[in-house]
């Protein structure tokens, strides 16, 4: 029964943002500083991720891409510098909260139990199993074939329905951002072609922000909204995705 | 027949004691070499009900929980400020069974006590007359052995341990809550070690050292087991009986060695145990 009253009682959960954080990215990288031993792989990063936009982060092996994902999700610790989510600082966040609040991540190393089934597979990425059904409802829009074939092993997928089954994972908890980690490596042109769309269906009907890691540059501007190319652990250019994106991304992957 | 049954009652007694050992090993990947210190708590647990006058059935619930707490203690105190460092965690497992050992000899002194038989007399099975409570082992075992069958394939948090064991990388990627995985499976794992010290207690005799001897051909068939219960209890089963036949027909003396030797034989020619079974 709602409390009348209250006015705040009545306006339905999740749809009302924090006045203070509605217009802050969704995601602001300052600065941002991480690596592994004595070695720092990302070198002062700054970039920002806007609500309902697919920011495309391209470079070639080793710039501190798959890093840089690993460190907003708490998974290497920051050095110095700031991540921010909506507004608020999320530094020293555990995986688990930052999943909890929303991000869902695409890895690229081992990125599936590939002993378990499909649906414990996918039940790993709900805290509850209650939220199974509407979650596999959800995720099955993009990828129909995983319902008839919940029970088989993830790891005798074909690569395509791996990448597949590892990006509706992602989407399970209905993310408000997503981390993606080369997601098309090694993928035929008609499943990259449906990873795209499920991709653009995600920002254009539910708002996602996406943060994708590419190298394949085709596949990334053809969904991306802006994009960014990191170089050493750092940004060396960004920019929007229009008629010049493709000539200046391609100048910095050259050798 | 006799031989028979001492055989699957042996390899019975060796899977209760292993099998806490078991699910430390698979998800923390550390050995708690504590584990001997918590059965000698659990075989002491078993005094303590018998000299206060309580049923000894009352034990073996109680041994469960003072393990249970015991581990959850060291897990939060001891083994999770090593996480990052593994051989670090193992050494300060063994020192704290050594400072465990020591406190129970402060509290109980050296003697070698006994309790009550939850179940005594025999039982006429098969033909022969056979130990009542050696037969109720086989039954515990194959309850504690159902019991984690039941957790891992049936429950969240199950599902979440065995995502821990193949790949804790990933577990943690997906949120998964990984220190409470882990806090939850040390206090199981001690629970047990003190619940096979109870259950332990009316077969042997109980005194600050008993764990030690337990602990070693424990170590020696979660060694050979992988991390697989089925391996577990294939191990226990083959090194069991190896146990009870070289002790009945060569010696007690080298039956009492046999399982570490055949442990350690299996791992030189498979060393990945007997995981796929």
């Amino acid at each position: 029964m709602p409390d009348a009253s209250n006015p705040a009682s009545n306006s339905a959960p999740n749809s009302a943002p924090h006045p203070e954080t509605e217009t802050a990215p969704v995601l602001a990288l300052t600065d941002l500083r991480s690596g592994y031993g004595a070695h720092d792989v990302l070198n002062g990063v700054a970039l920002e991720v806007r609500a309902a936009e697919i920011f495309a982060l391209m470079g070639k092996n080793g710039m501190g891409k798959s890093t840089l994902l690993k460190t907003v999700l708490g998974l290497v610790p920051a050095r110095a510098g700031d991540v921010r989510r909506a507004g608020v600082s999320i530094l020293g966040a555990t995986p688990a909260a930052l999943v909890a609040s929303g991000l869902g991540y695409a890895p690229q190393e081992q990125p599936l139990f590939v002993d378990l089934s499909i649906r414990d597979n996918l039940r790993l990425a709900l805290r509850s199993d209650r939220e199974l059904p509407g979650a596999l409802e959800r995720v099955a829009a993009h990828f129909p074939f995983f319902l008839d074939r919940l029970g088989q092993k993830a790891g005798t997928l074909s690569g395509g329905e791996q990448k597949m089954l590892i990006l509706s994972r992602a989407l399970m908890l209905r993310p408000r951002l997503l981390l993606i980690d080369e997601i098309s490596e090694g993928l035929q042109p008609t499943v990259v072609a449906r990873i795209a769309a499920a991709l653009r269906a995600e920002r254009d009907e539910n708002g996602t922000a996406v943060l994708l890691v590419e190298q394949n540059l085709d596949f990334a501007l053809s969904v991306a909204d802006r994009w960014a190319v990191l170089k050493l652990g750092a940004i060396d250019d960004e920019g929007d995705n229009d008629a010049q994106a493709r000539d200046r991304v391609l100048a910095h992957l050259k050798i | 027949m006799t031989l028979a049954l001492d055989m699957i009652t042996t390899a019975a007694i060796l899977f209760i004691v292993a099998s806490g050992l078991l699910a430390i090993f698979g998800v923390l990947k550390i050995i708690n070499f504590a584990h001997g210190a918590w059965l000698t708590v659990g075989g002491y647990c078993a005094v303590v009900c018998a000299q206060a006058g309580i049923t000894p059935w009352l034990s073996l619930p109680l041994a469960f929980v003072v393990g249970a707490a015991l581990g959850g203690l060291t897990e939060r105190f001891i083994v999770r400020p090593l996480y990052d460092r593994p051989l670090d965690a193992i050494l300060a497992t063994w020192g704290l069974g050594i400072v465990v050992g020591q406190l129970i000899t402060l509290g109980f002194g050296r003697d070698v006590q006994f309790t009550e038989s939850l179940l005594p007399g025999a039982v006429s099975f098969a033909g022969v007359d056979y130990s009542l409570y050696r037969l109720f082992t086989l039954a515990a075992a194959l309850v504690i052995g159902g019991g984690f069958a039941l957790l891992l394939d049936g429950t969240r948090l199950g599902l979440s341990a065995r995502a821990v064991i193949m790949n804790e990388h990933l577990a943690r990627a997906l949120g998964l809550d990984t220190a409470k995985v882990r806090a939850a499976t040390f206090m199981l794992g001690a629970g047990l070690a003190g619940l096979a010290g109870a259950l332990l207690s009316p077969l042997t005799s109980v005194d600050p050292t008993m764990g030690v001897g337990w602990l070693v051909g424990a170590f020696m068939l979660v060694m050979a087991a992988g991390s697989s219960f089925a391996g577990l209890a294939v191990a226990c089963l083959l090194f069991g009986s190896a146990q009870v036949i070289v002790s009945t027909f060569v010696s007690p003396i080298l039956g009492g060695i046999t399982v570490a030797v055949l442990s350690a034989l299996v791992l030189r020619i498979r060393p990945k145990g007997f995981s796929n079974v």
